[in-house]
């Protein structure tokens, strides 16, 4: 039986269809291994290293993502790859080599206005199983989990107040703990109306345990951790908290808040909170990007992670 | 089978086959096929920062900041999660650098 004689209308044997199959399967994996969006992996070598809980990465979504390269260039001596794929533009930004954090401008319609932010990425083993216990927990799915080459499987979620993340299975294992240089992301905070509530679930999901923070302003602080190491923490929104978004913060560790500050407004950024002297008695400041996107900055000294008493 | 059908079934085939490639999405379990990141979140607006400054605490705290034996160590009254021992030290960041 040939293609002929069976194009001409005799009935194909099984040989022939099966061909026919066969070909229909290549021809859409040679389609698959046209361009391709390959993120880079976590961690190189990759190792069996696990902290489910621990921020391990971070994106910026932002509708101008050379503004926004040029911003984080010059504010932190971040370099960065470009990976344009389709309608889709994504940088990997690097400070000394090591990847820190993705810059992503996704395709939006026209005069569509959106807060630009960072999503924070936290460390699971099993997205599935997670994505089981967020929902059971009162969180929401906001992007069903999706599986990228080398970099792993990850969804995104926003918690019971509304505050998004996304938590990512890396398929390289998760950094170590090291405590972060100057220009790496070294803390972050959930900005909520209900920490309490807020704090049960994350310790639900991600088995945090859970500290609550003396605080000097009467409002309530609490503190995720694991692997007895602090991993976040959980923060009252304060007075007016009907008028604001609950949502995740990220905090870039820097030599002097102030000085940092200064040169997020010579870059065309705002300084949303002045440097103020915190709990561990460094500096804190929360600034945005040209874009408005906000993240946070954060001294700290060797000094800052001995044993210190209030 | 006849032969009509035996043509539209291949038609179809193919179809699917290029119909999955060229969607350019993910399935449950798959692995990306390479069309661009699906994973940009916009938020709502509503970032605002008033009231912050002194007595704000935001950052990490030092290792053992107001443990054991701080009056709030156990946790806030009826608290919904469950608080760690009050006899456990407030963690702090990792002390090691990289290299060392």
């Amino acid at each position: 039986m040939t293609g002929k004689h069976f194009f001409n209308g005799a009935i194909p044997t099984r040989a022939s269809l099966g061909l026919l199959l066969g070909l229909a399967i290549m021809a859409g994996a040679a389609a698959a291994a046209g361009p391709s969006f390959v993120l880079p992996p976590l961690v190189q070598p990759a190792s069996a290293e696990r902290h489910t809980g621990k921020v391990i990465w971070a994106d910026l979504v932002t509708p101008d993502i050379v503004a926004a390269k040029r911003f984080y260039g010059s504010l932190f001596g971040w370099s960065f790859n470009d990976i344009h794929v389709g309608d889709s533009d994504y940088s990997v930004a690097r400070l000394d080599g090591r990847p820190v954090g993705g810059l992503y401008q996704p395709h939006t319609g026209a005069g569509e206005q959106r807060q630009p932010a960072w999503l924070t990425f936290i460390s699971v083993r099993d997205v599935a199983a997670a994505e089981r216990a967020i929902v059971a927990h009162g969180g929401k799915v906001l992007s069903r989990p999706k599986s990228y080459a080398d970099r792993g499987r990850q969804a995104v979620f926003a918690d019971p107040q509304g505050a998004v993340f996304a938590v990512l299975q890396s398929s390289s294992g998760d950094p170590q703990d090291f405590l972060a240089v100057p220009g790496e992301w070294i803390w972050s905070s959930v900005l909520t109306r209900d920490p309490d509530t807020d704090a049960a679930f994350y310790q639900n999901v991600f088995g945090y345990d859970v500290f609550d923070i003396p605080s000097d302003d009467g409002s309530q602080h609490v503190l995720l951790s694991t692997d007895d190491y602090a991993r976040a923490s959980l923060n009252k929104l304060p007075a007016d908290a009907a008028k604001r978004h609950p949502h995740w913060l990220n905090f870039v560790r820097v030599e002097s808040a102030t000085d940092t500050a200064a040169k997020v407004e010579a870059l065309g950024g705002r300084v949303l909170v002045k440097p103020f002297t915190d709990r561990h008695g460094g500096l804190v400041a929360v600034v945005a990007d040209p874009a408005g996107a906000p993240f946070g900055l954060l001294e700290w000294t060797e000094t800052d992670s001995k044993e210190g008493a209030k | 089978m006849n032969a009509r059908s035996t043509r539209g079934l291949v038609i179809a085939v193919f179809a699917a086959a290029a119909g999955c490639v060229a969607g350019g999405g993910y399935d449950e379990g798959g692995v990306d096929v390479g069309v661009g990141y699906g994973v940009g979140f916009y938020e709502p607006y509503g970032y605002e920062y008033g009231g912050w400054g002194p007595g704000y605490g935001v950052g990490p705290p030092r290792r053992g900041f107001g443990r054991p034996g701080h009056p709030d160590a156990r946790g806030a009254p009826h608290a919904s999660y469950r608080p760690a021992p009050s006899s456990r030290s407030m963690p702090s960041l990792p002390t090691r650098s990289r290299g060392r």
